[in-house]
């Protein structure tokens, strides 16, 4: 890899131009949560790095309920299938195929087993902070407002042993406690169609997308800037959908390689022998003096987009918001430093770098920038060795590549 | 790597390039609100300055009212300080997380485009739509605004067309002056 990266030193400018409109990589990135270091070690793991928002993934552990209530004024929901029961089944197997995308992905500790059977509820009102993961189709929430077609809340625990409702007691740090999607029942231009009446309503959004979309936040992913991921911000436009439909061959399909990573790095298998390769260094300006002075520490460039190539086939494979390094008992110490894991071995992969001013904005990602720090100000009482202030990204920069040593 | 080589593999990546932008032609949405619909949608509009944001438990879910200061009316009475209600945020050891929710950092100055009536909370409209950032150049002075969603291309559900259409780097007085236009536009 490094070889690689020598042989491409001299064009990395060049690449960068074409790739700085094309790319647009930030790349998958997760929901992280601080943990409470004011609470005893026991239960806070003692440690101030930012943890990921996660499921747990042992058998059954990922449960879903969904409301058959349906909208009928404005008719939100299209299903091929005009009978009600039918339609139901057939929004049913749409769920049960976005579960699948998901827990399809080799070389993850995500798998089918780790979802249990779907169940159905009647009442409209499903979703809410109950500890019951719930997707709901007719759900008024006072948050939807015009051109907000779809949410998720994720609701994680900054330390163990915290219950919601009838949820079992969170026993891992960032634990995902609960996750509900809402779809919007209430706009009269809006409406979801099932992949087989997809066609006959091309005016409609596809269901199959956006929830798979939506389910990538309920396991613990935010959005990504990579265009062809599934967890990019904007949903594919009414009358078409993201990626390949999932066959029985790669229920993935739908998925783009951006996507199966940032799965691998959430949910690691310990027992995967392929996607193991991981790339890692720092990002440094060429004028240390362009370094923001506040907040004090800061000694490489924070925000950037980092993204690993894959040589031989061009397709982006991952990428990161890098520029931040964080070893227990933490904080965050923002020194540059970027890692993309979770790579397939054997492959060469080139790796490119670009400041968040392209198709993305650091408004977009700002949660992923936000999140990463606790103090005193954010949590009374924090303790100051534990705190950092999250620097604002470093836009203004243009990249060179220089030779490993 | 010879030249042929390089040649090649820049070749691999412009066509590469063209095939990524075929699938943001095809495949970016957002249910896109054109600029009169902001307005016509949004009860108030007006450049805030943040002031601090408090996350609070109602009706079982957490939510962060922001608190601003309006520093200038473009439409609608408002009163000198305004809540503003997103989904999510923190609240004991519970955090709740909507991706794609607007935040704010104290002292921050955007223009927002608001739903809702004074006396209660208030919406962004579009969330992140409705939410224009407001920079500052150091060197001249000038201020530009930029729409958070105005960084990718949207889906015009009323042309069927994607498009990249949205504010970006436009001088405070112009967004003021298309924001006074489309005010009138709506009074016709």
């Amino acid at each position: 890899m490094q070889t690689s990266l020598r042989q491409f030193a001299s064009i990395a400018i060049t690449l960068l131009l074409i790739l700085w409109s094309v790319v647009t990589a930030q790349g998958y990135a997760f929901n992280e949560i601080v943990p409470d270091v004011r609470q005893p070690g026991g239960v806070s793991g003692g440690s101030a790095c930012p943890v990921p928002s996660h499921q747990l993934t042992s058998a059954a552990a990922i449960a879903f309920r969904w409301s058959t209530m349906l909208g009928t004024n404005p008719k939100t929901i299209i299903t091929q299938n005009q009978t009600a029961s039918d339609g139901l089944n057939e929004i049913e197997q749409v769920i049960q195929q976005s579960l699948a995308v998901w827990s399809s992905v080799s070389g993850t500790a995500l798998t089918s087993a780790s979802v249990a059977p779907l169940v159905r509820g009647s009442a409209a009102n499903l979703c809410g902070s109950d500890g019951i993961n719930s997707i709901c189709f007719d759900q008024p929430d006072m948050a939807f407002t015009p051109g907000v077609l779809a949410f998720t809340r994720v609701i994680t625990a900054d330390q163990i042993g915290i219950q919601l409702g009838s949820g079992s007691p969170s026993t891992q740090v960032g634990q995902i406690l609960d996750a509900d999607i809402y779809f919007n029942p209430s706009d009269s231009l809006v409406s979801f169609s099932t992949p087989t009446a997809l066609g006959a309503n091309p005016k409609s959004y596809d269901l199959e997308s956006i929830l798979t979309h939506e389910l990538g936040h309920a396991l613990g992913f935010s959005h990504s800037a990579v265009w062809s991921a599934m967890m990019f911000p904007f949903a594919p436009a009414p009358g078409t959908f993201t990626g390949m439909r999932p066959t029985a061959q790669q229920p993935d399909a739908p998925l783009a390689d951006d996507d199966r990573t940032g799965l691998r790095v959430l949910y690691h298998d310990p027992a995967d022998t392929q996607f193991i390769g991981s790339i890692q260094g720092r990002i440094f300006p060429a004028n240390p003096l362009s370094l923001p002075v506040s907040p004090p520490g800061v000694s490489g460039v924070f925000g950037a987009h980092v993204v690993a190539v894959d040589a031989s086939s061009g397709s982006v494979i991952a990428g990161t918001l890098g520029g931040w390094n964080c070893q227990a008992p933490g904080p965050v110490q923002f020194d540059g430093t970027y890692k993309i894991g979770a790579l397939a071995v054997n492959h060469n992969y080139k790796i490119y770098a670009e400041p968040l001013n392209g198709a993305v904005g650091p408004s977009e990602v700002a949660n992923a920038l936000v999140s990463l720090c606790r103090n005193s100000t954010t949590d009374p009482g924090w303790p100051p060795l534990q705190s950092c202030v999250v620097p604002q990204p470093g836009i203004e920069f243009t990249t060179a590549t220089r030779s490993s040593p | 790597m010879s030249y042929t080589q390089r040649r090649q593999f820049l070749w691999v990546l412009f066509l590469i390039g063209l095939a990524l932008i075929a699938v943001v032609a095809q495949a970016t949405t957002l249910a896109r609100l054109r600029f009169q619909e902001l307005v016509h949608y949004s009860y108030s509009i007006a450049r805030v300055r943040c002031l601090h944001a408090e996350s609070r438990v109602e009706n079982g879910e957490i939510w962060t009212d922001t608190s601003f200061r309006v520093l200038v009316h473009n439409k609608g009475y408002l009163p000198e300080e305004i809540v503003v209600r997103q989904p999510g945020g923190k609240f004991q050891h519970l955090h709740s997380h909507v991706e794609g929710a607007p935040e704010f950092l104290p002292g921050e100055e955007v223009y927002l485009f608001l739903s809702g009536q004074p006396g209660h909370q208030f919406l962004i409209t579009g969330w992140a739509q409705g939410t224009f950032r407001i920079h500052r150049n150091l060197r001249s002075g000038g201020e530009t605004v930029t729409q958070d969603s105005a960084e990718t291309p949207v889906f015009d559900l009323a042309s069927e067309s994607f498009t990249k259409a949205g504010v970006k780097n436009l001088s405070i007085d112009v967004f003021e002056q298309r924001v006074h236009r489309e005010m009138l536009r709506e009074m016709e």
